[in-house]
């Protein structure tokens, strides 16, 4: 053997076996970074339900699958156990229109489970990823230019209305352009079709967001009225 | 062919063959589904099934390709028989009928979940039954002729063993989301950045003294040279998928540096390859298409797994581009350059010498064939390129809804559904220019008696 393929050799291995010092201390810090104690009986059986459905071949999860869906590393802390639970019953109600998510007939039991399971995957840390973004979206703009907090705008992108509807061409066509909804709509009847959107439209596929803490019913219904 | 077993290596390559045909069909569906929001199949066959049975087949058939060339060349270093052809049938047999379990299992939902790793654990355990056969043979074959081993052949068989070991580490079912992929990279990166390239490269090294006639003593230590560094960096270099899944920070410095290096032993080989290649011009009689298939291996192998996947493996670019479709875009590339045309410049090899059929001048199909994959191959992952940039400008850093951001993409993805027609018709023609060359013909020193016809692989 030339010494020159000797020495490459002798590095190979020692390298392989850095690689394993490094995973055993890897997998040691992981338990405190993944908080691998809260990792609940019914958060194991979530990962069995994402597992037996194959959802990581539609959606990536820390970054990693399919790039046909939403990441969903963060979707319990953008939208919340009710939005998800009411989302994973029946999909098409949330996003009537466009690509689809197949209803898989979960049972509830399946749901909280799977509700746990990404509430433990929000919390693991990620070392800063997904980065926040530096633009700023057309719901935001348009709260700004109507010189209003951003709270609502938020509240709007994380439940999902932008599904349906569109704000200054920005969102999806099945359900009215609310870029002017201020001007057409009081407070208390934005309010009404939040809490209840089967009122006046008995088939109206709008789901209700009854569900929703007052304060932030309060806050979406300021940002809508301010859109005018 | 001087060896009657040798004969089992055309049955893997056909096989191969037609699940490389099929893993394109269902390319096009997926492609289709990402332009049509509003998908017929939904509940027939949805995205998710459609993905797992394209990437299963990829991995399938070039394992096939591979594993059979495996058998061919160590025949033929070796000069000998294979150990057991009838194991070698076995192990085929096994294989095909776990494929066909696992995509049969997929349409009803009787899945592991992890991508790439699909299959149900009982079918991985078949899988690792055929590994261990394959191991055997190659192994038994290799013992009984130990004083003509050859370093190329050593390195092949390390590789194999890699990859079987490798494999274990996708069976178990991990409590912890971060864990289980901590070791599906394992899999997944150390396959392709290991494992598989010991293959390739052994594989490349031996296909070359073939078509160039360059001596083995300037190939085999080029080959060491190239193997060595390939596992110096790319062991390490499992780093780079490490940095967001739950996993220290400090693999931001290891997996970047170590990753970053991957590439020069990539371009080593394709250095390497070029001046074999050159050398083969004083050569009387040429395989055209062979060379030709390498020589573009070479280079495509570099520019999609060097210069691709260089491009997003430091963290500072792969916070913004991780799992957008530049990750689909280096995929292709990086898979069709390594391995996708590997197994077909190892194929337009060896099918002609079992068959003793004339390569000299290649022939029309063949070189329509040659240009249509590769020309709509660099169309289709240009397609998924842009379409990525637009992805990581509008959602990751201005923050715009997923869903939004797709519809500005579906132009890109129409280009891919184009460019992958163009392809579809490329694996038609390879296909058909194959099997023309794997036909046997009978002359007196062709032992090829009548054998029942086997059409693996439907
Ligand atoms: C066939 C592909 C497909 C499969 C399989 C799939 N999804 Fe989805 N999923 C989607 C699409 C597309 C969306 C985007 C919203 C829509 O159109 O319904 C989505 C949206 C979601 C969302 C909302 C994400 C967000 O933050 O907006 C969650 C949560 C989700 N899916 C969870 C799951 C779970 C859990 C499974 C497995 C049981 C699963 N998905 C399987 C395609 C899929
Ligand atoms: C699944 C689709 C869907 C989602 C999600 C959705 N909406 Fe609606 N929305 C509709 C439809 C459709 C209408 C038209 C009236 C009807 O049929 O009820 C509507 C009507 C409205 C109206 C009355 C507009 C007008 O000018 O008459 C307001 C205000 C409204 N939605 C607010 C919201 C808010 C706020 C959210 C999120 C919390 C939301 N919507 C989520 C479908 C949706
Ligand atoms: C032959 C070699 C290679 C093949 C076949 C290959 C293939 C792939 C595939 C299929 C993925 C996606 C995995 C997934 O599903 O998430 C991937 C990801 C990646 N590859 Fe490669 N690759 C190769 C070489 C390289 C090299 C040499 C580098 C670096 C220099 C590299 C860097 C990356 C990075 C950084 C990712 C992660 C992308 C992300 O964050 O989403 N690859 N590769
Ligand atoms: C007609 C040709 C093809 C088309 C239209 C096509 C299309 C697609 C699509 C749409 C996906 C899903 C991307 C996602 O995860 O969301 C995919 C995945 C993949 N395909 Fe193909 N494909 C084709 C051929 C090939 C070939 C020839 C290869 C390899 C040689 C290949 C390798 C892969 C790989 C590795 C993945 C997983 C990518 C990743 O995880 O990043 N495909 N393909
Ligand atoms: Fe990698």
């Amino acid at each position: 053997m030339l010494w020159t393929h000797k020495i490459l050799w002798i590095a190979t291995l020692v390298s392989a076996f850095a690689f394993l010092g490094m995973t055993v201390d890897s997998l040691h810090r992981m338990s405190a970074s993944t908080h691998a104690d809260q990792l609940s009986a019914q958060v194991i059986e979530g990962k069995r339900v994402w597992q037996h459905y194959d959802c990581n071949d539609c959606h990536t999860i820390l970054g990693i699958g399919a790039y046909y869906a939403p990441d969903v590393t963060k979707s319990y802390s953008q939208r919340g156990a009710p939005w998800l639970r009411k989302f994973l019953e029946n999909p098409a109600a949330m996003y009537p229109s466009g690509r689809q998510m197949p209803n898989f007939h979960l049972s509830s039991a399946q749901i909280d489970s799977l509700v746990a399971y990404l509430g433990w995957v929000s919390r693991i840390d990620t070392n800063g990823w997904p980065p926040s973004p530096e633009g700023v979206t057309p719901a935001e703009d348009a709260q700004r230019a109507a010189g209003g907090e951003l709270a609502g705008s938020k509240i709007y992108l994380a439940q999902g209305c932008n599904a349906c509807h569109t704000i200054q061409g920005s969102g999806g066509t099945i359900a009215p352009d609310l870029t002017h909804v201020g001007s057409r709509r009081n407070k208390s009847w934005i309010l009404a079709q939040i809490n209840d959107p089967r009122r006046i439209n008995a088939q109206s596929v709008m789901p209700s967001f009854a569900q929703l803490p007052e304060s932030a019913k309060q806050q979406l219904v300021d940002y809508l009225d301010s859109l005018k | 062919m001087r060896y009657k077993s040798q004969r089992i290596a055309r049955e893997y390559l056909l096989a191969a063959l037609m699940l490389f045909l099929l893993q394109v069909v269902f390319g096009i569906l997926n492609i289709a589904k990402y332009i049509w929001g509003y998908d017929p199949l939904l509940n027939v066959i949805p995205f998710n099934v459609s993905r797992a049975i394209h990437i299963n087949l990829l991995v399938f058939w070039l394992l096939l390709a591979l594993m059979g060339a495996t058998y061919y060349m160590v025949a033929d270093e070796l000069k000998t028989e294979i150990y057991s052809a009838k194991l070698g049938r076995l192990q085929l047999g096994i294989l095909l009928l776990s494929g066909v379990a696992a995509i049969v299992g997929y349409l009803f939902q009787w899945n592991f979940g992890m991508p790439f790793l699909e299959q149900p654990t009982v079918i991985k355990l078949a899988i690792v039954v055929a590994a261990l056969i394959f191991l055997a043979n190659i192994g038994l074959t290799m013992f009984k002729n130990h004083h003509t081993l050859t370093r190329m052949t050593a390195t092949l068989l390390g590789g194999m063993v890699m990859l079987a070991v490798m494999f274990l580490f996708g069976i178990p079912f991990m409590d912890n989301l971060s864990t289980q992929y901590y070791y599906w990279w394992w899999v997944i990166h150390l396959w392709v950045e290991g494992a598989w390239e010991l293959i390739a490269a052994s594989l490349v090294g031996w296909a070359l003294i073939k078509v160039t006639g360059v001596s083995r003593r300037r190939i085999e230590g080029w080959v060491f040279a190239e193997v060595c560094l390939v596992l110096l960096t790319g062991i390490i270099g499992t780093g780079h998928h490490y940095y967001w899944i739950g996993t220290p920070h400090y693999w931001l410095w290891w997996g970047a540096i170590f990753s970053a290096a991957e590439p020069i032993p990539i371009l080593m080989m394709l250095v390497d390859t070029v001046r074999h290649m050159l050398g083969a011009r004083t050569l009387r009689s040429v395989n055209t298409l062979g060379l030709a298939w390498l020589g573009a291996s070479a280079f495509v192998h570099f520019m999609g797994a060097g210069v691709w996947g260089f491009g997003q493996t430091l963290p500072q670019i792969n916070r913004w581009t991780h799992g957008t479709q530049i990750t689909a875009s280096h995929g292709h590339f990086a898979f069709w350059g390594a391995y996708g045309m590997l197994a077909i410049a190892l194929m337009y090899v060896i099918l002609p010498e079992l068959s003793g059929r004339d390569t000299e001048h290649g022939g029309k199909v063949g070189f329509t064939a040659f240009v249509s994959l590769n020309f709509s191959m660099i169309f289709m992952v240009m397609a998924l390129l842009i379409a990525g940039i637009i992805q990581v400008y509008f959602q990751r850093v201005m923050g715009m809804e997923y869903l939004q951001v797709q519809s500005y993409m579906r132009m890109w993805y129409a280009v891919v559904l184009v460019a992958g027609s163009i392809f579809f018709v490329g694996t038609v023609l390879v296909l058909s220019d194959l099997l023309r060359l794997s036909r046997p013909i009978r002359t007196a020193e062709h032992v090829s008696e009548p054998e029942p016809e086997t059409v693996p692989g439907d």
